[in-house]
């Protein structure tokens, strides 16, 4: 057939499918075209055929089948909630519980043992100024601060030294 | 009156008032309204499935899950106020979901040896390889084409109620529509031997 660009409008009128503004140029050309009549006529033994294939009706237990497997699948998620249900409650139940009485059962937390710190005390180190004559200082409205004092905190390991330097 | 309203009376369903109803005791836990409802349809989702799918066993697994999506989501179909359309589009996805996981094994060997046929594989062909064959074709096409032809050319819905069960435009779906039929009448004019 050289009718390529017909064949689906074709297929389409075929079943009454074909937008109305295309039909009757659809039906003028098969009054003229024997090769699209024949496809047409294929075509709807094409789509009888198919039909008639998948006329048969499904056996009653096809669908019994389906039917038992849902029901039984629902019923199994019923029981599921069911359960997730009261065991939810228990946690809840339990939990309440604990909060009530567990703190007057609970011993006093124990204390654990720090690792071993040697601490030595450094004085702070002096303040040298880079200028050699010093400029006149402000005069402070607020009290004079106290001289921080900064202690050293030695650890098992050599690189790791902890200042805690304080007012 | 609604052709989709037609197609339920002919297939013996419920209108939209009275899935309601019993969509509504069903969500209370009813099962037994559950059951009804599921009786209702089974027919429409099974069908449709194994036709999506070609294996009946395939389709009762997708239909199960489609019932069990349909008991966990009573919400979404009471929006979308179609439940016949709801349950469409649900076999469609789940199908296509269960064709991914599967990789849509279409049988090549099957369809190798149909090709392979004597000289005269029309009269050859008994009536189940014919359906065979037929099944073949189908399985052929692309998801979106053949779930497109499935809806429109076997389910017997109309091109209007096939885009809102696709989530497609209607002009889309002409063309999944045409496509397929085009695609299911040469791939049976190679099985049967005529000229395509």
């Amino acid at each position: 057939m050289n009718c390529t660009g017909w064949e689906e409008r074709i297929a389409l009128h075929a079943e009454g499918d074909l937008p109305q503004q295309e039909q009757a140029a659809a039906e003028q050309h098969l009054v003229e075209c024997p090769d699209c009549r024949e496809f047409l006529k294929e075509l709807k033994q094409s789509l009888g055929a198919l039909r008639a294939a998948h006329a048969e009706p499904l056996k009653a237990a096809a669908f019994t089948v389906v039917r038992a497997r849902v029901l039984a699948q629902i019923g199994h998620d019923r029981g599921r909630a069911w359960r997730l249900g009261w065991i939810g409650a228990l946690a809840l139940t339990a939990a309440v519980l604990v909060t009530l009485f567990l703190p007057r059962q609970v011993p006093p937390p124990k204390m654990v043992a720090a690792p071993p710190v040697q601490l030595a005390i450094v004085p702070p180190a002096p303040v040298i100024s880079p200028l050699a004559t010093p400029l006149p200082r402000r005069k402070r409205r607020t009290a004079p601060r106290p001289e921080p004092l900064v202690v050293k905190l030695i650890t098992d390991d050599p690189e790791v030294v902890i200042y805690w330097i304080t007012n | 009156m609604e052709p989709l309203a037609l197609l339920l009376i002919a297939a013996g369903m419920e209108g939209p008032e009275d899935w309601r109803s019993t969509a509504a005791s069903a969500k209370a836990g009813d099962r037994a309204a559950f059951e009804r409802l599921m009786r209702q349809h089974e027919r429409l989702v099974l069908a449709t499935a194994l036709r999506l799918l070609g294996h009946l066993e395939d389709a009762q697994d997708a239909a199960q899950e489609v019932f069990l999506k349909l008991h966990r989501n009573w919400a979404k179909v009471e929006a979308s106020g179609n439940l016949a359309g709801w349950l469409y589009r649900v076999t469609v996805n789940v199908c296509h979901d269960q064709r991914r996981q599967k990789r849509d094994l279409i049988p090549a060997e099957e369809a190798a040896e149909l090709e392979a046929r004597g000289p005269d594989p029309q009269q050859a062909l008994t009536d189940a390889e014919r359906r065979r064959a037929l099944e073949i074709c189908l399985r052929r096409l692309p998801p979106k084409e053949r779930a497109a032809l499935v809806l429109r050319d076997l389910e017997g819905l109309t091109t209007e109620e096939v885009a809102v069960a696709l989530g497609s435009s209607e002009a889309t779906v002409r063309s999944q529509i045409s496509k397929a039929r085009v695609k299911v009448k040469k791939s049976m004019a190679q099985y049967f031997r005529r000229p395509a």
